[in-house]
């Protein structure tokens, strides 16, 4: 087995109140933290490690840290991004559920690095257990010491609040995220500028997700080398893997980074479930180009994924069998991007409903033979042009999905009908 | 002070400057929806998207900030692409209903398609259906189906006029801006969401239907309903007389000033221009005989006026002629008025100061609670070596017999009231009412003499603030009208005066060598937006 | 009209934010859990309350898949047929549902007992098909699973 880092402590248990934390070694990476480093020393060891941000953009942690002033007058503020809403994706849950102190360690060591002295902890509204779990966290490590006035005799002071959304996938976009915080409706900011500057109420800010904060407490107890060195280079650690889809054993895998993505499913999710064939992988959450059967030898890690012209994402690995249809999950990502638009920019908020409303088409059996080269142009112009990613995410799996399954889209066009089997063969 | 280059051509600008200001120097036109100077940036609507080099994606002009030596391009290959790919995602749920649409020919959808779509449309799908033709409000009408979302209207209401009655409900494509329920769009500023709505979006329920804007003229004007002074354009129709009943003043736009207005007009301001076309103008002269109205020529009538007054001033005396101006006048009329009364006749009876029993009040934005826009002119004018105060001679029981009154666009029923306007006049033998509106004042005259308005004639209103502005003449003077100074100078020629004006010009001419607070102005130095008159304060002492 | 204890989450909820606005979403959350959808009256109250014009919460309201300015059912049944479920079954599960309980996407049943809606990624994508009834999850879904829990929810009533 792998070594875990995040899952560590509660593979298959629950680590839920503070003494079953404690017991485990839980905050003593934090007083070595405020007793023994300054907060430079921290961000210099997160960079060493090359942690890189686990919401699903993997922009290197510690640099990102590095961004906030040093010499201005206003408060800084950390930002936990609990707003898990990509499809496939449900590893902070686990994290939430299974050890909410060491996400909360994480948060205080984080804040301390940035200068923070006051932390909001955004979680998805749906979420409405695990924000509970979250609340007697944070009180358990007030009563503890470890939040509030003084944390550990070390003068320094954090107050974490937690903070529920209401059902916006795009929220989990750090400026939509910020909006939202701020009581408006999730709309991505202009960027620049960058919430490291003009963040949470026009504050320096910096946000982070659940999983990247959870891991910084292990790094700063076991040391950036070690953690550098259960990775690839330039991809440092581990990263929680959401398996979920055709195989027997669906679930959250902490494995290192740079894993080929054959043994996640094969090794550790158990393979093909009834062992049908593999058809398709979609490597990291619905945002991310479409992966063939016979590009599962990728090695998981940011860079590689990328090189192959997909994404890393946010981890969610959703594996599809041969009897999967791919206009119908394509047109199902459709329908929800069409839905999560927030509406601000025109290609994204125009384009994503075009796009449905072409598929809706084809996979009724009205498509028309331009239609493909129409969802493939129309995606196009998404790309790039908008505020946020969230058109790119709409229109990279559109342009994937047609270029590596364009026969069976064209069945479906010409045959208006869907025939998996037949175009298989 | 950084200098960058578009498209080949290099500018240096101060710093903070946009991309998007940086071109508009250079003349290099960025399409925009959502982007307007007076509203704060949304960035959104992804029609000016430029590229940058050493940037590797395409940026909003509007919110990028130019730095030294940056190169920006606006009519690459890829520039071209994503703009005309933005504005098909425009049109897609469009209705395309231009022919039916009062926006067009002023349509930035038009516009931009032209210049910078012309795609085949791939658009096969249902449209998405949404409100029509919704009034919300006293002078608007919404149509969300040729709405484009670019928030202009929203951030008005939340940044300008702070009434916040316009909102973008829901999200994606189901995003529609929608008022709350039993709520309307009623400030004083809602006007202005029509000019700045790009599309037809938002339309003018005074406007809509009547005239078709390419058969508009735009003739540069000053709002004469406030000391404000908001500068504006008339648009009037001087091509198809059988629209709109004949109506030629069709509507009023605000015009850009930073120093008065920036881009906006009030709606009492707006919709004020009614009275140019309006059936109860003046326009013949006529004098009244037995108590008949007798329509005469202009002539013929300013000869009687002349007779009339002329006979006051031999049988009684030039204490028994009161004249009232009116801050309405241009500083020409006015400054024509106060050579002729007062210098060449030597009354000492001028005013302009009537008390108003409707006392009107301002708000905290454009309106002033004067709705005169001429009263620091009229003041420079006529009180400068004038001792004379109406109010008092209102105010007092006279025993002495006053013989003629010559009332200028100065409706004293309703500002002072029918009873005491009445007895005021009654102590007169004659009334001369020079105007261009019939009003409860007018018909009681004796005699009547038909003014052009502020949109017929040419001069300048100095605002509450001592800046002078040049209203331009955008119809002609209604029937046997003419503007006030000539009016007047016609007057004093029947009376054997030499006054031959050529222009609104002449007069200002010598209204600036004579009036010491207009010394060193040149009338073609007014220009369009105004001068300020310096040190005002100093030179009102 | 507003409880004291609800004014005391308000009030709570405010203290945690450097600007009241902050607030606005937790407190509309909070108030459809106390009172099931949001009134006009909860929302001019709350526009007041922390002094944001009225349009501007209708706007966040109507932004969020959550907010409902509409009553729904006792029991607000949300099953996911986003990929993961879908490809595990979550339309049939939500066709099951549907049929079951005789009424469409958006609607009630007349006993005001149910309602249904589809949703979009739950989070529970590793443990597909998924829905949620209230707050509560629901996973590892079959139509037998449902049966059970339909039947249960209706026993309680």
């Amino acid at each position: 087995m792998p070594e875990l880092v995040v899952l560590r402590d509660v593979q298959d248990s629950e680590l839920r109140h503070i003494e079953d934390y404690l017991k485990v070694g839980g905050y003593q990476a934090l007083k070595k933290v405020l007793l023994e480093l300054k907060p430079e020393q921290v961000v210099d060891e997160v960079k060493k490690s090359g942690l890189r941000g686990r919401g699903g953009a993997g922009f290197p942690t510690g640099m990102k840290w590095s961004f906030i002033p040093k010499n201005v007058d206003k408060p800084k503020y950390l930002v936990v991004n609990a707003d898990e809403s990509e499809p496939g994706t449900c590893k902070d849950r686990v994290i939430i559920e299974r050890n909410p102190h060491l996400l909360m360690e994480g948060i205080v060591i984080g804040s301390y690095a940035i200068g923070a002295h006051c932390c909001y902890l955004y979680i998805r509204g749906e979420y409405y257990e695990q924000a509970q779990i979250l609340s007697l966290a944070i009180e358990e490590a007030y009563q503890h010491g470890f939040l509030g006035k003084n944390i550990l005799r070390s003068g320094y002071d954090l107050d974490v609040h937690l903070h529920r959304g209401a059902g916006a996938y795009i929220c989990g976009e750090e400026t939509g995220l910020l909006e939202s915080l701020e009581g408006k409706k999730g709309w991505p900011r202009l960027k620049p500028p960058f919430p490291a500057v003009v963040g949470l109420y026009g504050c320096p800010t910096v946000i982070n997700n659940v999983e990247t904060l959870a891991t910084v407490p292990r790094i700063m107890e076991r040391g950036a080398d070690w953690f550098a060195s259960l990775g690839t280079p330039k991809n440092g650690g581990t990263r929680l893997f959401a398996v979920s889809g055709h195989v027997n054993k669906p679930g959250t895998y902490e494995l290192p980074l740079g894993i080929p993505l054959r043994e996640i499913i094969f090794n550790y999710a158990g393979g093909m479930k009834d062992d049908k064939v593999l058809k398709a992988v979609i490597p990291g959450g619905s945002s991310c180009p479409i992966l063939t059967a016979d590009e599962i030898d990728v090695k998981m890690d940011f860079d590689s994924v990328a090189a192959i012209g997909s994404m890393l994402g946010s981890g969610g690995v959703v594996v599809m069998n041969e009897e999967a249809c791919m206009v119908k999950v394509l047109l199902r990502i459709a329908k929800f991007y069409a839905h999560e638009s927030c509406g601000q920019c025109t290609p994204c908020r125009e384009g994503t409903t075009w796009l449905k409303n072409i598929l809706q088409r084809v996979n009724d059996g009205q498509g028309r033979p331009k239609d493909l080269d129409h969802l493939m142009g129309i995606a196009f112009n998404m790309i790039g042009t908008t505020i946020c990613p969230l058109s790119d995410a709409a229109a990279l799996p559109v342009r994937s999905f047609i270029q590596k399954f364009r026969k069976e889209f064209e069945y479906h066009v010409h045959q208006k009908a869907c025939d998996v089997a037949q175009v298989m063969v | 002070m950084p200098t960058l280059t578009i498209n080949q051509k290099s500018i240096t600008v101060p710093d903070g400057t946009t991309i998007i200001q940086a071109a508009e120097k250079l003349d290099i036109e960025i399409p925009r929806y959502c982007y307007h100077p007076g509203l704060s940036i949304a960035g959104s609507c992804r029609m000016c998207l430029v590229e940058v080099e050493k940037i590797p994606k395409f940026q909003p002009a509007c919110n990028t900030r130019v730095s030294e030596g940056m190169v920006v391009h606006t009519n690459t290959e890829k520039v071209k692409e994503a703009v005309s790919g933005v504005l098909e995602f425009l049109l897609i749920n469009h209705p395309l209903d231009c022919p039916v649409c009062d926006q067009a020919g002023e349509c930035y959808l038009q516009e931009y398609y032209m210049k910078f779509g012309l795609y085949d449309s791939r658009m096969d799908e249902n449209k998405i259906k949404r409100h029509k033709a919704e009034i919300i409000g006293p002078h608007v009408i919404l149509d969300t189906e040729r709405c484009i979302l670019c928030s202009r209207c929203v951030r008005f209401v939340n940044e300008v006029s702070h009434s916040h009655e316009i909102g973008i409900f829901n999200r994606g494509s189901q995003s529609e801006i929608r008022l709350l329920p039993g709520k309307i769009l009623d400030n004083n500023y809602s006007g202005n969401v029509v000019d700045i709505c790009p599309v037809g979006a938002l339309t003018d329920r005074d406007f809509r239907f009547q005239c078709r804007v390419w058969y508009l003229s735009e003739t540069k004007s000053i709002c004469p309903g406030c000391s404000r002074g908001c500068n504006i354009s008339i648009h009037s129709n001087r091509q198809r007389p059988h629209h709109a009943g004949g109506r030629r003043v069709m509507r009023l736009k605000p015009r850009f000033n930073a120093e008065v207005n920036h881009w906006w007009i009030c709606d009492e301001g707006r919709y004020g221009y009614k009275f140019i076309d309006d059936p109860s103008r003046i326009s013949l002269a006529r004098v009244k005989e037995k108590g008949e109205f007798l329509v005469l020529t202009l002539d013929q009538v300013i000869g009687r006026a002349g007779e009339k007054l002329r006979e006051a001033l031999e049988k009684v005396g030039r204490d028994s002629v009161v004249v009232v101006a009116s801050p309405r006048l241009t500083n020409e009329d006015l400054f024509v008025i106060r050579k002729f009364f007062g210098e060449d006749l030597g009354l000492s009876q001028i005013d302009f100061r009537v008390p108003d029993q409707n006392l009107a009040s301002g708000d905290d934005f454009l309106l002033r609670a004067d709705r005169n826009p001429n009263s620091r002119g009229a003041e420079a004018v006529l009180l400068d070596e004038n001792g004379f105060d109406l109010t008092q001679l209102l105010s007092m029981e006279n025993s002495r017999k006053l013989q003629l009154l010559c009332l200028f666009e100065q409706d004293l029923t309703k500002t002072l009231g029918e009873a005491w306007a009445k007895k005021f006049l009654q102590q007169f033998e004659y009334v001369i009412y020079v105007g261009s509106n019939e009003n409860e004042t007018s018909v009681l005259s004796h005699l009547t003499l038909p003014s052009a308005t502020y949109a017929e004639t040419e001069g300048t209103f100095t605002n509450f603030e001592g800046r002078v502005q040049k209203i331009n003449q955008a119809v002609e003077p209604l029937g046997d009208s003419l503007p006030t100074w000539q009016i007047v100078s016609k007057l004093a020629c029947a009376l054997g005066y030499r006054y031959n004006y050529e222009n609104a010009e002449e007069v200002f001419g010598e209204l600036a060598e004579r009036v010491v607070e207009f010394q060193d102005l040149a009338y073609e130095k007014i220009g369009d937006s105004g001068v300020e008159i310096p040190d005002i304060s100093k030179v009102q002492v | 009209m507003l409880s004291e204890s609800l004014l005391e989450k308000y009030r709570d909820l405010t203290s945690r934010y450097p600007t009241k606005r902050s607030a606005l979403i937790p407190i509309l959350l909070t108030t459809q859990e106390e009172m099931g959808y949001l009134t006009p009256e909860s929302v001019r109250f709350i526009s007041d309350y922390l002094k944001i014009p009225e349009i501007q919460v209708y706007e966040v309201i109507t932004f969020y898949s959550m907010l409902r300015t509409t009553p729904v059912g006792k029991y607000h049944i949300q099953v996911c047929t986003n990929i993961s479920c879908l490809l595990l079954g979550g339309e049939e599960i939500f066709e099951h549902i549907s049929k079951r309980l005789g009424i469409k996407e958006g609607e009630t049943t007349p006993d005001n007992l149910f309602s249904l809606v589809e949703v979009e990624c739950l989070g529970a994508c590793c443990n597909a098909p998924a829905m949620q009834i209230n707050y509560k999850y629901h996973e590892d879904l079959s139509v037998q699973k449902v049966d059970k829990i339909l039947d249960q929810l209706k026993q309680q009533g």
